[in-house]
């Protein structure tokens, strides 16, 4: 069958309500496709197609409802994923507190997610209060990249987008080629093609 | 936290919406809504989506409902009803999740839109919208037809499981999917997968969707939940992340199964499971085998069996939660994982470690937190199930518990002022009961009580879980309920004035029919796979819808006048529109329409009809289990003998002595006092002396275990901790659906304030009904003779099963 993408990639975006989540969604998005769903079914999805390395990749944002109400969001949320946008606000150090825990239990839970860190609303220096020093430390123990964004006035939007989708790109075809590593291997020593199928968590 | 229904709702419904189905042009739209300013834009935009999900003929009544979800994750449920007779659905909009009073209110409308008045409905739904609701358990009552009909529900109580088969429902679920099935979704949702139900019948979509999610309470599912899923948003079945999704046949036709990867598909016509998974068979083998073991035992599954069934199993997995509890003085109550599963038996500890990852159990944790922490205590169905479980553990814990508070308590000011601001209102007043008890009816309470406590057992009275007392609080529908609430009803004069000061008022302006609502919507990209659907398989058998159909119209419309009567159609609205546009139409005017049948029979008169109107409308009612003779006696009420006593007594404001006088049958207020006080002054201190508590407060004797239910501070004697799993007075538990806060009654004289709730059920698990007294109180104490109100309470009594 004839598709018009090499991949398909279904993303997370997660964060509090009013960090900013739609608003990167809409400046990241096709336009041609409209209307969003958040308020009368809590999920909503953008789609658009890039091109990476001459590699044709969709990719599908998916956004929940209310994820605020977590405490930790377990690792059964993150199951068909392939990779997870983490958005605080920068301007509200609760929203960056939240984005913590969530980070840790993935660490923790989630063997193999592509994580990347967004501190959106970058627009107002007199109003941030988390720092970006901060905000780098942490990403840095948890072994991420941080973009700082501003969604009003689509500073870093594309380049952070761009940035998680290789990043999953490259951690496709690093699992493709260990793969097929292992199934020369299998097939030379002539053992049994036992192998469990990897997934995120 | 992890609830996903509102609190404090205002109104019995948000809004009322008629939808015109779509046509190869248009999409459906709102013809016309109530009241008018509702006006969340977006919620108005799907509704048509929802009604008609996609498109279909339509040959029987059908109710379903439907649930949309907003920012913050709440939840509105639509529920919807289409009938053959007319070209249009009616929609309800509503916070509450009440299915069956909601379809039968639909009913009523549908009933309304035939009316010869073409402003019935409007002043039915202006009166409906404006009315309060009632307490838990008691009925939501409102007149119309100038005061000639009553449309009647009954509020549902708090912790009730699901029934067959009162509810609708787990009714339908059941009957659709059988037990190994249901234990599969069950596993299914215990592992979050993704699943999708599936059904050419909308209402059996919808039910078996919400019982799902019903079944696996304490719990509560954290995700993705869309019972009805119109073909509009077909593309959401791509979601990677966990969900509940209830896909109308038409609809799964459309979808390319090879996208939406590894999913569970419940086939609810068919009966039949598709799961690339084997979570049933990793479900620890003890716990199915007992599952398996209950629903097969079919006669004792109707009532609550089956959801206990599943709660037994829930209380088998994760009851144990209460022994990892970690009480630190001084500090809140926390959670220890590790503790959790070491303290489980082995064969269960992998499945429980997988348990800790699920958001659901996640949730469910935190809430009871939090209900600890704010000083709510134990007390819910799934509680009692774990005591029953587990005696052992749980009087180490409340031990353990009551340590906890009453440390909290010497220590702490700050720690439970900080708790107390955080409690609800509810919690508050919770307090001042404890504080402050009633005066008069304290002591009565204490007589009984200790009068009971010669004649129970005491592992009964130590144990209160255990009394099958319970039961009357799981049986919703009861007659014996149901009469009762009848039986004290406020005079239909009141609502008769009521209706005429409506009357009187402008009901144009509220219920505006001509207001064009929505525009037919342009057909956005994401519709496209609505069109081309293919000829539509029209299920054919609904046995609820069609027997309810059928009732319907033999009573509420007799055969001769059906046939006379034009079809409600989209022509009605054509002809008496004053304007030539599609777009403007109005509400039908009926007035020169033939009328054969008078109005006292199109709606049957108040009173007398009552029962008959239920039976008719709501095809639970047809099913409820007959009325239930009074217990004679029982081993409880032999104390009584025949021989009178006084139980109780108090004074009233003006010092007058008051005494209760009880025996097997009757408990009688006798007032010793020379009658010389006007009649009304005395009811209204005999009334204050019952119900009404006054309000100072103390904090230094605060005891969060006894504030979860005012009864305990009467019954200091016993002390017992498992006295306060009776009812909880306001739990912050939004993993059941039919959690209502109650509101804080401010007037203690007509209808129940909390205190009086709680203190009635004590009497009521004994057999007596105060509720009954006070109306008595309210109603009966002009007689002068002796100032005995006189209640028979035999026939109030409750009965169990």
């Amino acid at each position: 069958m004839a598709r018009d993408y090499d991949h398909l990639f279904k993303l997370l975006i997660i964060g509090d309500s009013g960090v900013g989540k739609s608003s990167l969604l809409l400046r990241f998005a096709d336009n041609t496709f409209s209307g969003s769903y958040i308020t009368t079914i809590g999920v909503d999805f953008k789609i658009r197609t890039v091109t990476i390395d001459g590699q044709r990749i969709k990719l599908q944002i998916w956004d929940t409802a209310g994820q605020e109400r977590f405490r930790t969001i377990t690792s059964t949320y993150y199951r068909g994923t392939h990779g997870v946008i983490v958005v605080y606000d920068v301007t509200n150090g609760e929203s960056f507190a939240n984005v913590k825990r969530w980070l840790h239990e993935i660490e923790q839970n989630c063997d193999v997610v592509n994580r990347i860190l967004v501190g959106n609303k970058n627009d107002c220096p007199d109003r941030k209060v988390v720092l970006t020093e901060d905000a780098k430390r942490f990403a840095d123990t948890m072994g991420i990249q941080l973009f700082e964004t501003s969604a009003k006035d689509n500073i870093n939007v594309e380049e952070m987008f761009i940035n998680v989708t290789r990043l999953v790109l490259r951690a496709k075809l690093e699992m493709k080629e260990r793969q097929n590593v292992t199934q020369n291997d299998v097939v030379n020593l002539r053992k049994s093609n036992k192998q469990g199928k990897k997934r995120c968590c | 936290m992890g609830s996903r229904i509102r609190e404090n709702v205002k109104h019995f419904f948000e809004c009322f919406c008629e939808v015109v189905p779509p046509t190869a042009d248009k999409e459906a739209w709102i013809i016309q809504q109530y009241p008018d300013t509702y006006n969340d834009e977006e919620v108005l935009k799907s509704v048509p989506k929802f009604a008609y999900p996609y498109k279909f003929e339509n040959t029987i009544i059908q109710h379903y409902s439907f649930v949309l979800t907003d920012i913050e994750s709440k939840w509105t449920f639509g529920f919807c009803r289409h009938d053959p007779k007319s070209e249009t659905a009616l929609v309800v909009l509503t916070y509450l999740p009440w299915h069956q009073a909601f379809y039968k209110f639909l009913d009523n409308i549908a009933v309304l839109t035939q009316s010869p008045r073409s402003e019935d409905l409007g002043e039915f739904l202006r009166d409906v919208h404006n009315r309060k609701l009632p307490d838990p358990g008691k009925m939501f009552e409102v007149t119309f037809n100038k005061g000639e009909s009553m449309f009647a529900v009954e509020r549902p109580k708090q912790f009730q499981l699901p029934s067959i088969p009162e509810n609708r429902n787990l009714t339908e679920y059941y009957n659709a999917v059988d037990a190994n099935n249901m234990m599969l979704i069950f596993a299914s949702m215990l592992y979050e997968r993704r699943i999708i139900f599936t059904s050419k019948k909308l209402t059996r979509l919808s039910a078996s969707v919400q019982s799902a999610n019903d079944i696996i309470y304490p719990m509560l599912w954290q995700h993705i939940f869309i019972p009805v899923l119109p073909m509009a948003l077909i593309d959401y079945l791509l979601a990677p992340m966990p969900f509940l999704i209830g896909v109308p046949d038409e609809v799964l036709k459309k979808v390319h199964r090879h996208e939406i990867g590894d999913v569970v598909i419940l086939d609810a016509d068919a009966n039949t499971v598709e799961t690339p998974f084997d979570d049933l068979n990793s479900l620890p083998q003890e716990v199915i085998n007992s599952l398996k073991k209950q629903l097969k035992n079919r006669s004792a599954l109707l009532g609550d069996g089956v959801s206990r069934a599943f709660l037994r199993a829930l209380v088998q997995l994760i009851g144990g939660y209460r022994e990892a509890l970690h009480f630190q003085p001084g500090e809140k109550v926390t959670f220890d994982r590790d503790k959790f599963i070491d303290s489980r038996p082995v064969t269960l500890q992998p499945f429980l470690k997988q348990m800790l990852h699920l958001q659901i159990f996640q949730q469910f944790i935190e809430e009871r937190l939090e209900m600890l922490n704010t000083g709510l205590g134990f007390s819910d169905e799934f509680e009692i199930e774990a005591c029953r479980y587990s005696e052992k553990t749980s009087s180490k814990l409340k031990q353990q518990y009551r340590e906890w508070t009453s440390t909290m308590r010497k220590e702490g000011t700050a720690f439970f002022k900080s708790v107390k601001e955080k409690a609800n209102p509810a919690m508050k007043s919770a307090v001042k009961t404890v504080k402050d008890g009633g005066k008069g009816v304290k002591s009565a309470y204490k007589g009984l009580r200790s009068k009971l406590r010669e004649n129970q057992s005491p592992q009964q009275l130590q144990n209160g879980l255990d009394s099958p007392n319970d039961k009357p609080r799981s049986a919703p529908n009861s007659p014996t309920g149901k009469r009762r609430s009848l039986g004290f009803s406020v005079p239909t004069t009141t609502y008769r004035k009521d209706s005429l000061n409506f009357k009187s008022s402008t009901s144009e302006r509220a219920y505006s029919p001509l207001t064009p609502i929505s525009q037919p919507l342009s057909p956005d990209t994401s519709d496209r796979s609505r069109s081309g659907t293919p000829g539509l398989d029209i299920p054919r058998i609904d046995l609820m819808t069609e027997m309810q159909d059928l009732l319907q119209l033999r009573l509420d419309t007799p055969p001769v006048d059906r046939s006379l009567k034009p079809v409600r159609s989209l022509e009605n609205f054509k002809h008496t529109s004053p304007l030539s546009s599609p777009d403007h139409w109005a509400f039908p005017s009926r007035s020169g329409a033939p009328i054969t049948v008078p109005t006292t029979k199109l709606f049957l008169p108040n009173q007398k009809s009552q029962d008959t109107q239920n039976l008719l409308q709501s095809p639970d009612d047809i099913f409820s289990s007959p009325p239930v003779p009074p217990r004679a006696s029982s081993v409880e009420n032999e104390f009584f003998g025949t021989a009178s006593f006084v139980v109780g007594g108090g004074r009233s404001e003006n010092g007058d002595p008051v005494f209760l006088v009880a025996n097997r049958h009757t408990v009688d207020v006798v007032k010793l006092s020379p009658p010389t006080i006007s009649p009304r002054r005395k009811k209204d201190n005999v009334v204050e002396d019952l119900i009404r508590l006054d309000s100072t407060s103390d904090t230094d004797d605060f005891d969060p275990l006894k504030s979860s239910n005012g009864k305990s501070s009467y019954l200091k004697n016993s002390l017992d901790f498992s006295a306060d799993n009776h009812i909880p007075l306001c739990l912050s538990n939004p993993l059941y659906n039919y959690h209502e806060p109650r509101s804080i009654q401010q007037n203690g004289s007509t209808t129940l304030s909390k205190e009086n709730r709680n203190d009635q059920d004590l009497l009521q698990e004994y057999g007596l009904d105060f509720n009954h007294f006070n109306a008595n109180f309210n109603f009966d104490t002009f007689q002068p003779a002796n100032n005995t109100a006189k209640v028979s309470s035999q026939s109030q009594w409750t009965t169990f099963e």
